[in-house]
């Protein structure tokens, strides 16, 4: 119990109280909301702790999904936007990576991420096979940590899998003077149901957040597969670096039909978990695009960049980002097929006989050199860039 | 998987680098910072000069 305020629709305003140190606020005897040590709190007991853009993870529900919704990576792999597929070790992580329908029933998620294994693999000494998401180090100053100050963190989310047992989180304070991390088990109880996984560690009070601004300085990380030589010990900050889990950690590799599902991921301050926050599509895809961004076009559409011709067979043509870029990208993705391309020049539309080139970027925007066989184009004209098919694009990473 | 160096429009262009998959597609190309093709000149490869 606790000290409660009833508002009783016979007898009016009912208090009643005890010593447990918490207060219920409760309408016609029951209970809407809690004070308690762990801070306001709905009936079952959930953080009502508000504020806007507290998830310090970025498409925490798998919204935005840039490059692709199936991928099969062995080595580290980039997948839903800013989550990747991580290997350590040189250990193969072969499974296939995919946008899932999956998610647990009435929390209003679309959509999950799920990692289904291809093919047995044993950790064996360094090895670690896992998933995660690297975060700016600018959006960490306000934890506070370094100081005696330093606030605690709540990770929740939905997890699935037809593997039952413990697996491990580490959250690491990365590229600090000195790196620090501290591992959490948790269990997954029953198999192929979700269940909803809340996890709160203390503020590391020994270190801040002294990288650059805009540089890797928070990991967060699930691990799926570890070898022995990278177990550490639980429930306490570590200096050190690497990727590590405990001895407890469930090898998901060890058998080709085992999956692992998530979605709702959230990382906020405090100690306790609040609901997850739903942030409007277009918002949640700004927030990525700052790490990643792709123009696709359709056939015979603008791919976004218009320019000047160079000479008879390169259009040099520039895009804006529509966000500023972590740091300036230093490469260009492409289908790397040439005539997914084309360059319009007047009336003319020419497919590329190369793929597009990188040529200079910014953190504002981007220089792209187009290419065409003939000899038609006129020096100092104006082009423009065209997707010759459906699958053209354009992509540039700023990732961490 | 290997990379090139790819001609220049004129010589005061940056060197632009393209990355020849095992499939034969040059899927990404970029400047000599980039962290990827770094790490593989760091092993000790040597891009060859586009034909």
């Amino acid at each position: 119990m606790a000290i409660t305020f009833n508002a009783d629709t016979t007898n009016g305003a009912v208090i009643t109280s005890d010593t447990s140190g918490e207060i219920e606020l409760q309408a016609n005897g029951v209970t809407k909301a809690k004070v308690t040590a762990n801070g306001l709190q709905d009936a079952n007991g959930n953080s009502l702790r508000g504020g806007s853009f507290r998830n310090l993870l970025i498409n925490g529900d798998f919204n935005v999904w840039q490059r692709g919704t199936s991928f099969s990576p062995t080595s580290a792999l980039y997948g839903a936007d800013r989550f990747q597929s991580l290997a350590g070790g040189g250990f193969n992580i072969d499974s296939t990576v995919t946008q899932s329908t999956d998610v647990p029933t009435g929390q209003g998620f679309k959509y999950s991420l799920d990692i289904a294994v291809d093919t047995v693999q044993t950790p064996t000494g360094s090895n670690n096979g896992g998933f995660g998401q690297f975060c700016e180090t600018q959006n960490f100053y306000h934890l506070a940590w370094g100081t005696s100050n330093a606030k605690s963190l709540t990770l929740s989310f939905w997890v699935k899998s037809n593997k039952t047992g413990i697996y491990v989180c580490q959250f690491k304070q990365n590229e600090s003077g000195t790196e620090y991390y501290i591992l959490k088990e948790y269990t997954i109880n029953t198999a192929d149901t979700w269940e909803k996984k809340i996890i709160t560690i203390d503020g590391n009070t020994s270190q801040s957040f002294d990288v650059s601004a805009n540089g890797d300085g928070f990991r967060m990380m699930w691990w799926l597969a570890s070898g022995p030589d990278d177990y550490a010990t639980k429930d306490v900050w570590i200096a050190g670096s690497g990727y590590r889990a405990t001895s407890n950690q469930v090898n998901l590799w060890d058998n080709a039909a085992n999956y692992w599902r998530i979605t709702g991921t959230q990382l906020e301050v405090g100690s306790g978990a609040s609901d997850f926050e739903f942030l409007p599509y277009d918002v949640q895809l700004q927030r990525c695009q700052r790490y990643y961004y792709k123009i696709a076009s359709l056939t015979s559409q603008g791919l976004g960049c218009v320019g000047f011709v160079y000479n008879s067979q390169v259009g040099v043509m520039t895009t804006t980002f529509p966000v500023q870029m972590r740091i300036r990208p230093t490469a260009l993705e492409t289908t790397g097929t040439a005539s997914d391309y084309s360059i319009r020049y007047l009336a003319t539309i020419t497919v590329s006989n190369t793929p597009p080139s990188f040529y200079t970027a910014s953190l504002q925007a981007a220089d792209v050199q187009f290419y065409v066989p003939s000899t038609t184009l006129t020096a100092g004209q104006a082009c423009m860039s065209r997707a010759a098919t459906d699958s053209a694009y354009l992509a540039w990473s700023a990732e961490l | 998987m290997k990379w090139i160096k790819l001609k220049k429009q004129s010589e005061d262009d940056i060197q632009i680098y393209g990355r020849i998959d095992d499939d034969g597609l040059m899927r990404v190309t970029c400047v000599e910072a980039h962290p990827e093709l770094q790490d593989w000149l760091a092993e000790g490869n040597t891009p060859e000069e586009a034909e």
